[in-house]
């Protein structure tokens, strides 16, 4: 379902055209910092008065400098990234920050660094466990990171710079909080498709113009009456950052909808939020150490029994199942991911404890693969009914 | 899976030292397994290189290397079970395969309540707790005892976050390690923390003291030991280093790898004094530049040997530096001096690397090694299920290319006049894994050297000519 109209037109042609209205603030002088993952603190970038821009990978596109330059072994999504970066489809950008996200993207710093050629870049070490220490450690790798920044665009990046660029930041969570309410109806009043592709977009904007984009949307679909889709299974989609929408496109074509996610691209770039009343580089530390449930981070399993510990770790999962009435939940994995990878057998645990029946899916990120996601996602929409 | 079974063909080490290590190793696996059924020891899951040893010894707690495990279920063909086993679990093959082997291997004991049946040496004994780290290096190491634990939720996880600063070029180090610094005293004494509440012991600052000075001695040892490698021929190869790097990596902070490595250099120095290499006619110089080997096929190492080429350096289980050339500051306490020497380790090269253009550390100790052990050819080997080791090695290459070129370059000689050199570098990258042999094809393999050794015979020529 796209109508093709006001402003999911809009979305439609940025969708399309990726990076089509940062190439234009890039030709007005304005320095546009990219990133791959939902732990790059992007209120620093926006306090230092550069536009923060998630680079996308293409499933369409076979891989083919990025070979040459890095090994195959790594994750077929940042891959597919690098690869794109390589050939040059983002030449707008200025700037790269790689966090400690996963090794794909760590042991692959060199080769991003050295083969990009960026005037900035740079590393931001984000630490394996969450408590205090970690939390003071986090706070002077984030001003370490401030002052990369400041030396790159020439002026200082205030607290105060900082304290606003958290605030609007978290607009733009509360917006995208906003745009999933309308998935909780039954029929959902959104599209999976229509949602993602605004969230996409919006991660290539600059945080003004994504906020908006996202009152447009809201306004538009706020102003139906009804929902336009017929009653189907509704589907969680759990995983890393899915970028494209052919997973959603074959959960919408065979009847299903997708309500809720726990994607790098969907609630774990955009649901957690820092908090505006303490100092602003300690929110930050909480909101992308404590808040940003990725499997990288190592939680300690403080009950002992591991029923408490799945029940702890997972507790996103819960939550979105519980709050959007998911049917049924796809575990959506790239091949060479060790951090999802090794928590398949304790995810597929906590979602028999929840009862919300799971398919598992290990991918490549290529759209020579989507013949048999749909056979095994429609057997599974079968199952569920 | 043809290979799985079969028998591996025994490889022969050039250094006596080298061969003496199988015994060692069982002897951890059954002596871990002897303390088991004693119960007058506590037992730790844990992995090498986390600069954590001295404490593990100072408080009497046996460590059990699960990586060296599973390197022993591969290298005696022994490991595909495990990991069709974890593979049942719903864990994916292209993860890393040491943490497939001994999570199945875990799952399966738990399972029975013994041991699977026919276990390597005895098998991988059940831990009192987990010491896992999380470290910008290995995504595994935080994430193999948690999934683990699954099977057995008794056993607790202590797990060390252990950072260093990524290479910057327009950054001094130093100017950000003083947090790194306090960041990592505070995880090693959360260890020290942890231990003392699961062995109801204290830690005794004087023992590790004197652990952490042995350690530091083996460290400046090892280095010296390794360096008697650049003698033409080589007295010593990869193949052997695959072996001491049992005392280097498992058995660090005991007099017995003080001991060893003293050996060895007293090895060396007479078989440098005889002129006796690892290989006798020693043709072609080659370092092992990347890659953790197949500890299924290590017989490789002796086929490189058949073509008269020889490894004297290699930079895979290499995990030391000398403690007097590293630039940390000095200090009594044991404990701030282990995370120190943790930065020192890690940051090693990389003054030396921003002096050159184009360079960083991992290259530049390349480029270090190639000149100082006079090397003619780099190997490398990705191993597929492991992104630590083996990312990265392409572009390293790239860049060795830059230098190392396959045309004549001119430099200014000794004499203070321009000279023509032929620098070519040719370079090899195998592909398999560590434990998983469905990915090994010897004759693919071999068919590779072959045509890699003819490629070295090439340029041998045209730099004679």
């Amino acid at each position: 379902m796209n109508e093709k109209t006001g402003v999911m037109s809009k979305v439609d042609r940025y969708y399309d055209d990726y990076g089509l209205r940062v190439r234009e603030l890039s030709r007005e002088g304005k320095k546009i910092i990219g990133y791959i993952c939902s732990f790059v603190p992007l209120e620093m970038i926006t306090a230092a008065g550069c536009v923060p821009f998630r680079v996308r990978g293409n499933i369409r596109e076979p891989i083919t400098k990025g070979d040459t330059l890095m090994e195959t072994i790594v994750c077929p999504f940042i891959r597919s990234c690098f690869d794109l970066m390589v050939k040059g489809h983002y030449p707008f950008l200025s700037g790269m920050v790689i966090p400690h996200g996963c090794d794909s993207m760590v042991r692959g710093y060199s080769a991003w660094n050295y083969s990009l050629d960026l005037p900035y870049f740079h590393f931001v070490n984000i630490p394996s466990v969450v408590k205090e220490s970690s939390f003071e450690f986090f706070g002077h790798e984030l001003n370490a990171y401030r002052k990369s920044l400041e030396k790159f665009v020439g002026r200082s990046v205030t607290d105060a710079d900082l304290s606003a660029a958290i605030k609007v930041h978290n607009e733009n969570r509360n917006k995208v909080r906003a745009l999933y309410e309308f998935r909780k109806s039954d029929p959902p009043m959104i599209s999976g498709t229509e949602l993602s592709r605004t969230l996409i977009v919006a991660a290539s904007l600059p945080i003004e113009e994504a906020n908006a984009l996202l009152d447009e949307v809201l306004a538009e679909v706020g102003a139906r009456k009804t929902s336009p889709f017929q009653p189907g299974p509704r589907i969680l989609i759990d995983g890393p950052c899915v970028d494209n929408m052919e997973l959603m496109k074959i959960v919408e074509d065979l009847g299903g909808h997708v309500v809720t996610d726990t994607l790098c691209n969907g609630t774990r770039d955009n649901w957690p939020r820092a908090n505006e009343k303490i100092d602003p580089v300690d929110a930050l530390a909480r909101r992308y150490l404590a808040g940003i449930n990725c499997p990288k981070t190592y939680r300690e399993n403080k009950a002992g029994t591991f029923e408490e510990d799945i029940k702890s770790r997972f507790a996103d999962i819960g939550y979105f199942a519980r709050s959007f009435k998911a049917d049924g939940a796809i575990l959506y994995t790239y091949k060479f991911c060790d951090p999802f990878g090794f928590e398949v057998p304790a995810r597929k645990a906590y979602y028999e404890s929840i009862h919300v029946p799971l398919l598992t899916l290990e991918d490549l990120y290529s759209a020579g693969t989507i013949g048999q996601l749909k056979t095994r996602i429609q057997a599974f929409l079968e199952m569920i009914g | 899976m043809a290979e799985e079974k079969k028998k591996p063909k025994k490889r022969m080490t050039a250094t006596q030292a080298a061969a003496s290590i199988g015994p060692m190793v069982k002897e951890f696996i059954t002596g871990t397994n002897r303390a088991r059924a004693e119960g007058k020891q506590k037992l730790a899951y844990t992995f090498i290189v986390c600069h954590h040893e001295e404490i593990l010894l100072a408080m009497d707690v046996l460590p059990v290397w699960t990586e060296n495990f599973a390197g022993i279920c591969g290298a005696k063909r022994d490991a595909e079970r495990f990991l069709q086993r974890a593979e049942s679990l719903g864990l994916s093959r292209s993860l890393c395969t040491y943490a497939l082997c001994g999570i199945g291997f875990d799952q399966w004991r738990e399972e029975l309540g013994q041991m699977p049946p026919d276990p390597p040496w005895g098998g991988q004994a059940r831990p009192d707790f987990m010491i896992s780290s999380g470290q910008i290096l290995c995504d595994p190491r935080s994430k193999w005892y948690q999934a683990s634990q699954q099977y057995m939720p008794d056993v607790p996880i202590y797990n060390m976050d252990m950072p260093y600063p990524m290479f910057e070029r327009n950054r001094d180090h130093r100017e950000v390690w003083d947090y790194y610094h306090r960041y990592i005293v505070e995880e090693l004494r959360g260890l020290i923390e942890f231990l003392e509440e699961q062995t109801g012991k204290k830690m005794d600052y004087d023992r590790l003291s004197e652990l952490v000075d042995l350690s530091d001695r083996t460290w400046n040892l090892i280095h010296e030991t390794y360096a008697l490698r650049k003698a033409v021929p080589s007295p010593m190869g990869t193949g052997d280093a695959m072996n001491t790097m049992v005392p280097m990596c498992f058995m660090m902070a005991t007099q017995e790898a003080y001991d060893f490595f003293a050996n060895l250099k007293k090895e060396l120095e007479e078989r440098v004094a005889k002129g006796e290499g690892e290989v006798q006619e020693e043709k072609y110089r080659l370092m092992w530049g990347g890659g953790l080997p197949s500890w299924f096929a290590l017989s490789d190492f002796n086929y490189f040997n058949s073509k008269g080429a020889s490894f004297p350096v290699e930079t895979t289980y290499r995990m030391i530096e000398p403690l007097y050339e590293m630039d940390i500051p000095e200090t009594k306490d044991p404990v701030e001096h282990l995370a120190w020497r943790w930065l020192g380790y890690w940051t090693f090269w990389y003054d030396k690397a921003k002096k050159r253009p184009g360079s960083e550390p991992d290259v530049e100790r390349l480029i270090t090694f190639i000149e100082d052990y006079k090397i003619d050819g780099v190997v490398m080997h990705e191993a597929f299920s492991c992104r630590t080791w083996h990312v990265g090695l392409i572009w390293q290459l790239h860049q060795l290319a830059k230098i190392y070129r396959p045309i004549p370059v001119l430099h200014l000689g000794k004499s203070g006049t321009n000279e023509r050199a032929c620098r070519e570098l040719p370079s090899l990258i195998l592909e398999s894994d560590i434990i998983d042999i469905t990915s090994y094809s010897e004759v693919d393999t071999r068919n590779k050297i072959d045509a890699f050794i003819e490629t070295l015979e090439s340029v041998r020529k045209s730099k004679a000519n």
